[in-house]
């Protein structure tokens, strides 16, 4: 065997707490290692052509990259090997970075876990042999969970480049929030206008299809062929998706979870959105003293809502500047912690608001109650240290963006997961922040987290590019990960094929022995770990591969 | 085998499913929390795959404690081989009850975006350990 060991400097990022070298020469002595080299950028191109080098001069038949994490530059690494001539599954990623360099500061400890988790690697690759990537067919469609803008901007470009669409919403009417909104900020529009516009555009199209008042009841399948079943007006419907775009938007922050904001019982208390639904109908005395609270349902770790909603700034603006031009007279406050009006211009708006007469107090709000002559609000001025109690005549609480109602129910439907704030979770904050963990499936606007109009769309068109580019190409490689059977070991005792949840594993009852119909098997491995006579593997997980990790974790060095 | 061992250290084997703990795992470094430096993780594809042998198999060559980590019930992505997962280490604790030695392995739920909870988790199992193998050195 000739293995290359190839050890990431990653920068300082490795190197500083790892002693690379001491670790490349510790791995010199192996007789099955033909290479062992450590270098400042693996991934780089003088990187990636030491590595092809090597192979070709060398001959090798193994390769372990010890850098970052495996999900990170898998394909380019994968591409690496089959442009040097090698099978791609001859190649293993040792994570020394998220899993070593990062998470200890001790650099002689660091340095001995990278050596056993390097060893792990060497000993589990020893064990690969070159595997072909399955191809499936995928078909030329896309649905898209939720009519608002995001989902709406991704479907205007999936069918422009000519993609079969399935837009779903649960409404009856496409468009989301925004639809509802007056005056959106900063185009100066009604969110009507901007949504009928968008929906305008899809009319006309033959390869939408738009289902409303629907929503999704079964979701089955893989990469490629999503099975999905609609719950539609006119009954059931099924229809076959090769990805999905899930953009089922947030919702509107409920100020009633806080009982000392009394919302709910007194309608002088209201929401932005309230006030976007109503503001023209209030009536309010000649000189109005109005108060807008900021963060409502935000920044807030004891109702477990600890990030920033980032629209809800500039909606408090929007409702100040509302108030002072209608009421040239009236008294506006506005209680904030800090002003984050997040957008190009914000800053701008925010100055021009406060020119306009508008008076900012930085304050912890602690109770609002309503009394016969006006709402009381009660709390501390953070700036000067000292308690108030003013009076006002309506309250506009600045309510946040929380997670989609649907969280859970479309996340388990997709097999997606949540993040901490239970919005859906990119597969990488900064890398893929249009991916999920599972192939084929994107998330796009405010199901991801707090964004405004400008942010969704954007999102929305990002989420539609990628998933198109996957799309287009009519085909996808999928892992060959997957089961199979040595029927001389197989005892036809049949425990596999009770476990196997995909139903890919058949009986056949005249050689009384099972096999596995790859195109069904999923690769979880539960048969592998469930086979009494050790007759049925997963490929790239088989058991050897797996005890001999163990061993490198825990044998003398 | 596991008297060869010359670190005195607190050695953990994880079990780390894909789709979930092995995420939350990368995220912890990507956060750079810090873990000790006992935890190694072995990368599978689902909870599921995890042989009750493999578990024996660390423990017999010495490791000081085993956790098998997959998706909260329900998230499984490969449907419910967490529930699968979940007997078999319910009856291997058992097992592990008879010989006293019950508080080597552990079984938990990780989800992809609960970094920290791995973290946490890890580190009390270690401390834990270390605390146990503090006391038998003393006695
Ligand atoms: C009071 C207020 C004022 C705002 N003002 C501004 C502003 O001035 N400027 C600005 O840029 N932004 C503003 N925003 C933010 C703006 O509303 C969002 O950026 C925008 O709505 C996000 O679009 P979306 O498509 O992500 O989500 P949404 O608008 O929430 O749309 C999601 C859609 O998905 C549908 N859906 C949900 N669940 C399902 C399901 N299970 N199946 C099918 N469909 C489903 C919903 O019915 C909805 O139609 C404001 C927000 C609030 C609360
Ligand atoms: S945008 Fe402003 S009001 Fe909204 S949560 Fe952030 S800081 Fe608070
Ligand atoms: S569990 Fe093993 S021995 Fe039994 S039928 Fe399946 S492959 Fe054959
Ligand atoms: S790996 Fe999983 S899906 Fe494939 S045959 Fe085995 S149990 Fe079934």
């Amino acid at each position: 065997m000739k293995t290359g060991i190839f050890i990431c400097h990653c920068g300082h990022n490795i190197k500083h707490t790892i002693d690379v070298k001491k670790v490349s020469e510790y791995f010199k002595k192996f007789p099955s290692v033909t290479v062992s080299e450590d270098y400042p950028f693996v991934c780089s191109e003088p990187g990636q052509d030491m590595i092809r080098d090597s192979i070709e001069k060398q001959g090798l038949d193994r390769v372990i990259i010890a850098s970052c994490t495996p999900s990170l530059h898998g394909e380019m690494f994968k591409d690496l090997l089959k442009k040097s001539g090698l099978n791609p599954f001859l190649l293993r990623r040792v994570s020394i970075r998220e899993h070593c360099s990062w998470v200890g500061d001790d650099v002689e400890a660091n340095t001995e876990k990278a050596k056993r988790l390097i060893l792990a690697g060497l000993y589990s690759a020893a064990h690969y042999v070159p595997l072909e990537e399955k191809l499936v067919d995928v078909t030329k469609s896309a649905l898209i969970i939720g009519g608002g803008v995001s989902g709406l901007s991704a479907a205007a470009f999936l069918s422009k480049m000519g993609m079969q669409v399935y837009l779903v919403e649960k409404e009856a009417e496409l468009g989301g929030h925004v639809r509802t909104l007056k005056n959106i900020w900063p185009a100066r529009k009604e969110g009507k206008s901007i949504v009928d516009e968008m929906v305008n555009e899809l009319s006309g199209r033959k390869n939408v299809e738009i289902f409303t008042s629907t929503t999704i009841s079964a979701f089955e399948g893989f990469f490629g062929n999503y099975q999905v079943t609609l719950n539609t007006p006119e009954g059931e419907k099924k229809l076959t998706a090769g990805g999905v775009i899930a953009s089922i938007g947030f919702s509107p922050f409920d100020p009633g979870i806080k009982p000392e904001l009394n919302y709910g019982k007194d309608e002088r208390i209201i929401t932005t959105l309230d006030f976007e639904k109503n503001g023209d109908a209030i009536k309010l005395p000649g000189k109005p003293r109005i108060a807008i609270l900021h963060c409502v349902g935000s920044r807030d770790e004891q109702i477990g809502k600890p990030y920033c909603s980032r629209v809800c700034c500039i909606n408090a603006l929007r409702v100040a500047e509302a108030v002072k031009d209608k009421y040239k007279d009236s008294y506006v406050e506005s209680f904030y912690m800090d002003v984050r009006a997040h957008p190009r211009g914000g800053e701008e708006y925010f100055e021009d608001t406060q020119e306009k007469g508008v008076l900012f107090t930085r304050a912890n709000v602690a109770e609002i109650s309503p009394t016969p002559a006006g709402i009381v609000i009660r709390g501390e001025d953070t700036l000067f240290s000292e308690t108030f109690e003013r009076e006002f005549d309506l309250v506009v609480l600045s309510i946040g963006m929380s997670p989609p109602i649907d969280n859970k129910l479309i996340a388990s439907l997709l097999k997606i997961t949540l993040d901490k704030d239970k919005f859906f979770l990119e597969a990488h904050i900064k890398l893929r922040p249009f991916d999920t963990a599972v192939k084929g499936i994107f998330i796009a606007g405010s199901c991801s987290g707090p964004k405004d109009v400008e942010e969704s769309i954007n999102h929305g068109r990002a989420s539609a590019v990628k998933l198109f580019g996957f799309l287009n190409l009519g085909y996808a490689y999928v892992d060959p990960f997957i089961s199979y059977v040595d029927p001389k070991r197989c005892s036809g005792c049949r425990m596999c094929e009770q476990a196997c949840v995909a139903k890919a594993i058949k009986y056949d009852e005249t050689k009384r022995v099972v096999h596995v119909e790859e195109a069904a098997c999923m690769g979880c491995g539960l048969c592998n770990a469930t086979c009494p006579s050790s007759a049925i593997g997963l490929k790239g997980y088989i058991d050897c591969m797996i005890d001999d990790e163990i061993s490198a974790f825990l044998e003398a060095i | 085998m596991g008297e060869a061992k010359k670190k005195d250290g607190v050695e953990i084997v994880g079990f780390a499913c894909s789709f979930c703990t092995f995420k939350a795992s990368e995220m912890a470094g990507s956060l750079r929390m810090k873990y000790p430096e006992g935890v190694k993780l072995v990368q599978v594809p689902c909870s599921s795959r995890v042989d009750p042998a493999f578990v024996i198999k660390a423990i017999f060559e010495g490791a000081d404690g085993v956790f098998v980590a997959g998706c909260h019930p329900g998230d499984c992505h490969f449907i419910k081989g967490n529930y699968y997962t979940r007997r078999k280490i319910a009856a291997l604790k058992e097992m592990f009850d008879a010989f006293s030695m019950k508080e080597k392995l552990r079984l938990f739920w990780v989800s992809a975006a609960e970094a920290r909870r791995f973290v946490e988790k890890v580190t009390d199992m270690h401390n834990e350990l270390k605390e146990r193998k503090n006391e038998r050195e003393k006695a």
